[in-house]
């Protein structure tokens, strides 16, 4: 019975709620181990008609709804110990209530809401998905619980952490085969690396916002920072903090944290955020091996917001390289030299006028 | 006349003349100086206003001036704006000095010489109280010379920068990428040193200091108290007013009882 445990505190975070679960959860432990037998007693009996292959019912539509059950599935899900009637509600007697679906999709999403029973503060987290925006608007392939989670076979959705991606490459497929050639993505399927993000880290996993969105593009460099700026983790790969802070003291990035106005789709920048140099489900190295072909590929990438750059436009762009006298040798002497020449000033004109008071003070 | 009796008569009669001329004021700017003056200065705010804000991008009075104006674009639009109307500004007077040089009807007044630097000096030794002489300027004194040279220099520095960062595609068809971040670190310190300068020099000079508090008002107006005039430009006074002339440049010293010593004036060539 301990998945129950671990499945309050998986992705924990204390808040009300959570400990609202963990009671539900110690409830639920108390009544099923009283109940086990009574659990079995009832897939028993539910099965002993859903567990023929080949029964199933004829909407109104036509479609042909399959009502069996492979007893199997059962056997690696975390629902395993629950009753069928504490998601299938309402069908207790049998012969079971006459109800009325138009179609499969129907009939699916009278299941859907049996989730949130249990399951209350992911579900509202969905309400505010692009998932939930679609299924809002009738479509009827939008992801609903089951869709991702599974059904009767249901399982810890992390276990592995690339099982994440294969459940969104179900409808992602393009998507996901782009992020396993990546450097995060190769990373996490050859190497099972845990510091890599998958799809859920960026994407979030209930409450999925519209990646066309505006707000969303422009978080895209807090999303990257929020690995990319933390020393402990990049210190590993030795990669270098300083791509977030470099990047916002230039042109591009000082126009972003200023919320750049008029960006309105992928299509249409305004200013060039993370991945628009580094491709956002493609990423791909940029230091070591592959660090030639990036820069060879560099104008190009340029190009694609400045038509007409030449080959010495990249080089305006330090590449997160703060400017050092090997590096960057000019932009290192002139910023030196101001840092000498405007103490230096100033300094001199305030002394100036304290001396000009000074003087004026002693000679009344 | 015995030879004091004449100094006696001179300075009752300066004295008169003095007495006369107590609200009196000189021109001192033209009408095109007074303009170039508040056209500059309102350019310059503003380039500072939408400027300083791109530099500091991380300080909370950044977020509030660029929301105020409308967001970063708009920030920019002013900015370059403002560069522009500068830019055609500073070449203007340029062209116009220059066309004033070559008709020979410059006098050159903005041009530091020697007399200048020895002006540095005396002035630097009377406020350290190494000596009580001060020194006598001409139509411009060494501040408003530096002010000027800074501003002239400092704008040809802003100007160039600014376009290369305007223009960063153009400008690295010829020169190396480089030049545009180069370009952004110069373009923000000299702003930012421009920016000092004026807050804390200029400011300074035209409004708190004590001989001009509660703030001269010539530049504006083009007209300058006589008395501060003989005060602070003796030696373009003396011009102006011949017969004043000797009064005025003998006038250099503080205090003249304490230390007769140092009546003897330096050499001036004015």
């Amino acid at each position: 019975m301990n998945w129950m445990v671990s499945m309050s505190v998986r992705s924990a975070k204390p808040t009300f709620a959570r400990g609202a679960h963990s009671l539900l959860a110690v409830f639920l432990f108390l009544v099923m181990a009283s109940d086990t037998r009574a659990v079995a007693g009832e897939i028993e009996e539910c099965l002993s008609c859903h567990g023929s292959e080949g029964l199933s019912v004829t909407l109104e539509s036509g479609e042909e709804a399959p009502l069996f059950m492979k007893h199997e599935l059962l056997e690696g899900s975390v629902h395993k110990n629950l009753r069928c009637t504490d998601c299938h509600a309402g069908l207790q007697q049998v012969p079971h209530p006459e109800r009325h679906y138009k179609d499969l999709a129907q009939f699916r999403a009278s299941f859907g809401e049996a989730c949130k029973n249990c399951h209350f503060e992911n579900y509202t987290k969905t309400l505010d998905s692009v998932h939930y925006g679609l299924q809002a608007r009738g479509d009827v392939f939008a992801p609903t619980c089951v869709k991702c989670h599974g059904s009767h076979d249901i399982a810890k959705p992390a276990q592995p952490r690339s099982r994440i991606s294969q459940t969104c490459a179900t409808c992602h497929r393009p998507i996901s085969e782009a992020y396993a050639k990546s450097v995060h993505g190769h990373a996490l399927i050859a190497e099972n690396n845990r510091d890599v993000p998958i799809c859920t880290d960026c994407h979030r996993s209930h409450d999925i916002a519209d990646p066309k969105s505006r707000a969303w593009l422009m978080n895209t460099p807090n999303l990257c920072g929020k690995c990319h700026a933390d020393g402990k983790l990049m210190g590993k790969y030795g990669l270098s903090t300083a791509v977030v802070s470099t990047y916002l003291s230039d042109f591009h990035g000082t126009t972003a944290a200023f919320g750049a106005k008029g960006r309105k789709t992928a299509n249409e920048p305004v200013v060039a955020l993370c991945v628009d140099c580094h491709g956002i489900h493609n990423i791909g190295k940029v230091t070591g091996d592959s660090a030639p072909a990036f820069r060879a590929n560099l104008v190009k990438t340029c190009q694609k917001c400045h038509p007409g750059a030449s080959d010495n436009f990249p080089a305006a762009w330090l590449s997160h390289y703060e400017p050092t006298l090997e590096r960057a040798p000019l932009v290192y002497m002139v910023r030196f030299f101001y840092k000498l020449i405007i103490p230096f000033i100033v300094g001199g004109l305030l002394l100036q006028i304290l001396l000009h008071l000074w003087r004026t003070v002693v000679n009344r | 006349m015995s030879h004091e009796s004449q100094q006696a008569h001179e300075s009752q009669q300066a004295q008169e003349s003095q007495q006369a001329h107590k609200d009196d004021e000189v021109v001192r700017f033209s009408l095109r100086d007074r303009i170039d003056h508040l056209l500059v200065m309102v350019i310059f705010f503003g380039l500072a206003l939408t400027g300083l804000p791109q530099k500091f991008h991380d300080a909370a009075f950044s977020k509030a001036i660029v929301s105020a104006l409308g967001g970063i674009a708009q920030v920019r639009y002013f900015h370059r704006l403002a560069g522009v109307l500068f830019s055609a500004m500073t070449l203007i007077h340029l062209v116009t000095i220059l066309a004033a040089v070559i008709a020979g009807r410059s006098r050159l007044a903005m041009v530091p010489g020697a007399k200048d630097f020895r002006d540095v000096v005396t002035t630097l030794r009377y406020y350290l109280r190494l000596s009580n002489v001060r020194a006598q300027f001409d139509r411009f004194d060494y501040k408003e010379k530096f002010e000027y040279w800074g501003i002239l220099f400092g704008g040809l520095i802003m100007i160039t920068t600014g376009f290369a960062l305007l223009y960063p595609i153009e400008v690295t068809r010829f020169l190396p990428g480089q030049i545009i971040p180069a370009a952004k670190v110069a373009h923000g310190n000299e702003g930012l040193m421009a920016f000092l300068v004026v807050i804390v020099w200029h400011i300074y000079n035209v409004v708190f200091a004590p001989e001009v508090f509660p703030g001269s008002k010539t530049i504006f107006t083009g007209k300058i108290p006589r008395e501060r005039m003989r005060h602070e430009h003796p030696l373009e006074y003396a011009r102006m007013f011949p017969d004043e002339a000797d009064q005025v440049l003998g006038v250099q010293a503080d205090e003249p009882a304490a230390k007769p010593a140092e009546k003897s004036a330096p050499k001036e060539d004015g």
